[in-house]
């Protein structure tokens, strides 16, 4: 008994994994002592700020910078001619396109960097941009996709007309960027043509922005002596810029030092490489001083990385029970002016075809068309960077549609659909293995919490009344942990990540990783993991990353990808210190290996107490006391390339009220249950679900980066970018099943993108629930006010 | 950004003196609220300038005109205007048509139809306010226009026109313009209402 207590204590001790440990973090952000790369002053250092287009499309006829330059303080102002000798007027995207660093010789669209001007101060900077002359002959705008392909569109990419062989696929057009397509079209159509019931919709997820509280910025410093070049990056791949700085401008990687300090939020808007970075990196190599460059909030809205813009058509073959037998997924994507997505290279569509989502689809057929348009380029952000949320919200969204065409419950034709438990790991007909999950238990752990026959009782009551209420119900599976080098990589470098794990003589422990925490709370829960391997106390590990100089290479940290990659990475490498922890032990006890068990943290003899050795003794052995011929110290290194993704999933359920005279929705409750296999941290993946459905809800309600005919931005501001504040959040509750990751080594599955997945189309389903009776299938989002209120006047239900 | 505009205001002369002041470039143009002429480059071609202030924000545009064509038989006008701010975050196209015609008591009215295109910043952070400024700006306008018709003669009227004239501010300015539009936007509201 004692010794039960006695290793209850000592494992409570470690606040290793399963433990709610408070954020190692958050001391110093809630003093203000975070340091962000805008608190990042060097000595002599200047600043930059952009020139940018009004246009969404015109050619540049004169840039005349006379004016700025007599202003005092003033140092440079360079444009795409002054690059051109260095060959960094036009840089290389993740995509395989090219995208312009500032305008050559055409503006493509409104806000596009034009010139950069170099000054002693951020308001001379300012003062300076407006003083820059450019003449401009406007252009007309292409602005909707679907008029990319026609014969008589405005051609936008001047320099790509005739190159007909794209980065990933025959270019049918010159605004065409590729196509791309998984499964098996003829056998699909055949499904199709002889099924009992077959649903086609049409919807359009929407362009959206994750708008981290912390803008994009760089702080570049080229020391002209020794060559090198340092930049600090609110970036979340601070391994793979340093590459593509170091081909871009040709100096050695070893020369090239990138740091990601704190950043105060990312959601994928700070993967991608930004003009703004290149201009100031450029800016300082040639005046051999620091150059600082930050955007401001319009700029980041307008420029950087956005989110989304799919036109998608779902359609579903089934049975008349509702059982689906083939799934067709069309979809035309605006990428805007370059093609700057940062998805893996095989695949231009991200993992979109994920799409058959939790169920038992026998056949499907995937094709998305990429096209031009006169936009920011972008495409890859906000809680999920691979079109996740796009495939769930198209599954989720046309299971609706059959529930409705059919008349069968959401819930039920969601469950005959449902992967079996006993089917896992499941073969999906687009190529995907799901390595576990068991949705009929989540499922009826949902329903069952919140009442779902009372709730639809209730519904019926308030309908008979006129009343609007709606049911919005979701069964999301998510791919994420980017990913097996088999099948991704980025700009060629496979997406394996690294932990480098050392244990210092005294027993602590410092441990870095090729990923860089945004919020996500790394510092805390990779010691976790390391505490519950090597059973040291999780407050005597030290977790560093983000600085290219001193952290293993990794790809960074997004998709919900450091869990699964990352920590198994971290796990690995904790592992491998164990190994050879024991054989210190066995040295020490002179025993066997074999006749050691692991106890918390100490190997002790087999059936006798008290020969033991803690991990504090053992590390101190490691540095004067290791068996003959075995090199001192301890510590490991790890490249984890995973086998597989991991899917997590969830079951969401959200009951909203709409007022028929306002169109305002009230969401009343919102119940998200998530299995994310192995919890590292409850609070931590709590604080994850929270946020994202936080964001889930603001996307849903009410963001949108809308664009009108001359291609002007007219929601880039916080005026009109809905950021839901504490007065606008509804509560939410949560819950969560286990089901480990079969090959992930402590079993975990990454969590961060479910709330934003899953709530999402959660959102739109409760929203059209409450007008399902009137014959409405499907709204697309925003669900602000108005446009509820126009559905509500375009029924004619208001008395 | 486009806002299209069809106003009508009653003149307080003939068609005649109605006409023979919408000739008058320079004088149709210092009809615009901060507008004004600065250069005459031949009879169909003009620079000219607007200056807005609307609260803490000043637009200055720089711009051409062009005078496509003048019917003197239809008593029609049609101009493009065309202009960049000063700062080159913004642009503003105008492709106005004025004409005048009879009216009742030996009035006559001036009739109008404009397109307004606005690009880049004041798009983007004025769009929602669009229509309703550029119904004040022509309000304004016709009000101007209207003024001047009657500053023809020599009569008291004339002269109380005048001084009118003489009163206007000479930039489209401040508060009380932001409150006629405020005041023009509660209206339109309320129009809405009654006819749908």
């Amino acid at each position: 008994m004692g010794e039960a207590i006695d290793k209850k204590d000592r494992e409570a001790a470690l606040q290793g994994m399963g433990c709610s440990r408070k954020r190692k973090e958050d001391a110093r952000f809630v003093q203000g002592t975070g340091r962000y790369t805008d608190d990042i002053k060097l000595p002599g250092m200047l600043h930059a700020d952009m020139v940018r287009s009004p246009y969404a499309h015109a050619r540049i006829k004169s840039i005349n910078k006379d004016e700025a330059l007599a202003l005092p303080g003033v140092i440079a102002v360079l444009t795409a001619e002054d690059l051109k000798p260095l060959s960094l007027h036009w840089m290389p995207t993740l995509a395989g396109d090219v995208q312009a660093v500032l305008a050559d010789e055409k503006v493509h669209f409104q806000y596009q960097e034009v010139a950069v001007v170099i000054a002693e101060d951020r308001y001379i900077a300012a003062d300076a941009v407006d003083l820059v002359q450019v003449e401009y002959e406007e252009l007309p705008p292409l602005i909707d996709p679907h008029k990319a392909l026609a014969p008589d569109a405005p051609i936008l990419r001047e320099d790509l007309v005739g190159k007909m062989e794209g980065a990933h696929s025959v270019r049918k057009h010159d605004n065409h960027i590729f196509n791309w397509q998984a499964g098996e079209k003829e056998a699909t159509a055949r499904v199709f043509q002889h099924a009992d019931v077959v649903v086609s919709q049409d919807m359009y997820y929407h362009r959206v922005h994750p708008c981290p509280l912390e803008t994009c910025g760089s702080v570049a410093s080229f020391d002209k002596v020794n060559g090198h070049l340092t930049v600090y990056l609110t970036s979340q791949a601070p391994h793979v810029v340093r590459t593509v700085v170091s081909m871009l401008s040709g100096i050695p990687e070893s020369k090239v030092r990138i740091v990601s300090p704190d950043i105060g939020g990312g959601f994928g808007n700070k993967v991608g490489i930004y003009p703004g970075y290149v201009c100031a990196i450029v800016a300082s190599i040639v005046l051999g001083v620091p150059v600082k460059w930050v955007e401001d909030r319009m700029e980041n809205l307008s420029t950087t990385a956005f989110a989304r813009d799919y036109h998608m058509t779902g359609e579903i073959a089934a049975d008349k029970d509702g059982r689906i037998k083939a799934l067709r997924v069309n979809v035309l994507a605006d990428h805007g002016a370059f093609d700057a997505c940062a998805d893996p290279s095989k695949f231009p569509a991200g993992l979109m075809h994920i799409c058959t989502g939790s169920y038992d689809v026998p056949v499907a057929h995937v094709n998305v068309d990429g096209v031009y348009t006169n936009k920011a380029p972008g495409g890859v952000a906000y809680r999920c960077s691979f079109r996740v949320t796009e495939a769930v919200y198209v599954i989720e969204r046309t299971m609706d549609v059959l529930a409705q065409k059919l008349n069968i419950d959401k819930a039920e034709i969601r469950r005959r659909n449902f992967v079996r438990p006993e089917q896992f790991p499941y073969d999906t007909c687009l190529g995907w293995q799901l390595d576990s999950g068991d949705y009929h238990t989540a499922l009826d752990k949902v329903l069952y919490a919140v009442d779902y026959r009372a709730l639809r009782k209730e519904q019926e009551e308030k309908r008979a009344r006129g009343e609007l209420m709606g049911i919005g119900l979701v069964t999301f599976t998510e791919i994420v942990g980017a990913g097996p080098s088999r099948n991704c990589d980025i700009l060629g470098v496979g997406m394996f990540d690294s932990a480098e794990i050392r244990v210092h003589p005294t027993g602590s422990v410092m441990a870095r990783m090729g990923t860089i925490t945004q919020g996500q709370g790394h510092q805390t829960t990779y010691a976790q993991i390391i505490a519950s391997e090597l059973g040291i106390a999780s407050d005597d590990i030290s977790i560093e990353e983000g600085d290219t100089d001193t952290a293993p290479y990794g790809l960074g940290t997004y998709g919900s990808r450091s869990t699964p990659v990352g920590g198994a990475a971290t796990a690995v490498a904790a592992r491998k210190i164990k190994a050879k922890a024991k054989k210190i032990a066995a040295h020490l006890l002179e025993v066997s290996e074999n006749d050691l068990d692991w106890d918390v943290d100490r190997f002790k003899v087999k059936g006798v107490p008290g020969q033991e050795k803690t991990m504090k003794e053992i590390a101190w052995a490691a540095y004067n006391d290791v068996p003959e011929g075995m090199e001192p110290g301890l510590e490991a290194v790890d490249y984890y390339d995973p086998p597989n993704f991991t899917y997590p999933y969830g079951v969401y359920l959200c009951v909203v009220d709409i007022d028929k005279d306002t169109g305002e929705t009230s969401v009343r409750r919102f119940y998200a249950l998530d299995d994310c296999g192995t919890r590292i941290n409850p609070m931590i993946i709590e604080g994850q679900i929270h946020g994202g459905l936080n964001e889930g809800f603001a996307v849903a309600m009410g963001q949108e980066l809308p664009f009108d005919k001359q291609g002007n931005l007219l929601g880039n501001t916080l005026m009109d970018y809905f950021v839901p504040t504490f007065v606008e959040t509804p509560h939410w509750e949560t819950d969560y099943t286990v089901t480990p990751s079969p090959h992930h080594p402590i079993g975990a599955k990454g969590v961060a993108e479910s709330p934003h997945v899953g709530s999402i189309p959660c959102f739109t389903s409760a929203i059209v629930d409450a007008f399902a009776h009137l014959g409405v299938t499907h709204m697309d989002m925003p669900h602000n006010a108005y446009r509820v209120w126009q559905q509500i006047q375009e029924l004619g239900i208001t008395e | 950004m486009q806002v299209d505009l069809d106003k009508e205001f009653t003149l307080p002369g003939s068609v005649t003196q109605g006409w023979m002041f919408l000739q008058n470039i320079p004088g149709v143009a210092s009809c615009m609220p901060g507008a004004e002429i600065t250069d005459e480059i031949d009879d169909s071609n003009y620079k000219g300038k607007v200056k807005a202030k609307i609260g803490p924000a000043t637009m200055a545009f720089n711009g051409d005109i062009v005078i496509k064509n003048v019917d003197p038989e239809q008593k029609t006008l049609h101009m493009i205007g065309k202009g960049q701010d000063t700062k080159g975050t913004s642009s503003a196209t105008m492709d106005l048509t004025a004409w005048i015609i009879d009216g009742e008591d030996g009035k006559s009215v001036l009739k109008g139809q404009a397109a307004v295109i606005v690009t880049g910043k004041a798009a983007s952070l004025g769009g929602r306010m669009m229509t309703q400024v550029a119904d004040q700006i022509l309000n304004q306008f016709g009000k101007n226009f209207a003024n001047n018709v009657a500053a023809m003669g020599d009569s008291e009227a004339a002269d109380e026109a005048k001084e009118a004239l003489a009163e206007q501010p000479k930039e489209l300015n401040g508060l009380a313009f932001a409150w006629s539009v405020f005041i023009g936007w509660i209206k339109s509201l309320f129009n809405k209402k009654a006819t749908s």
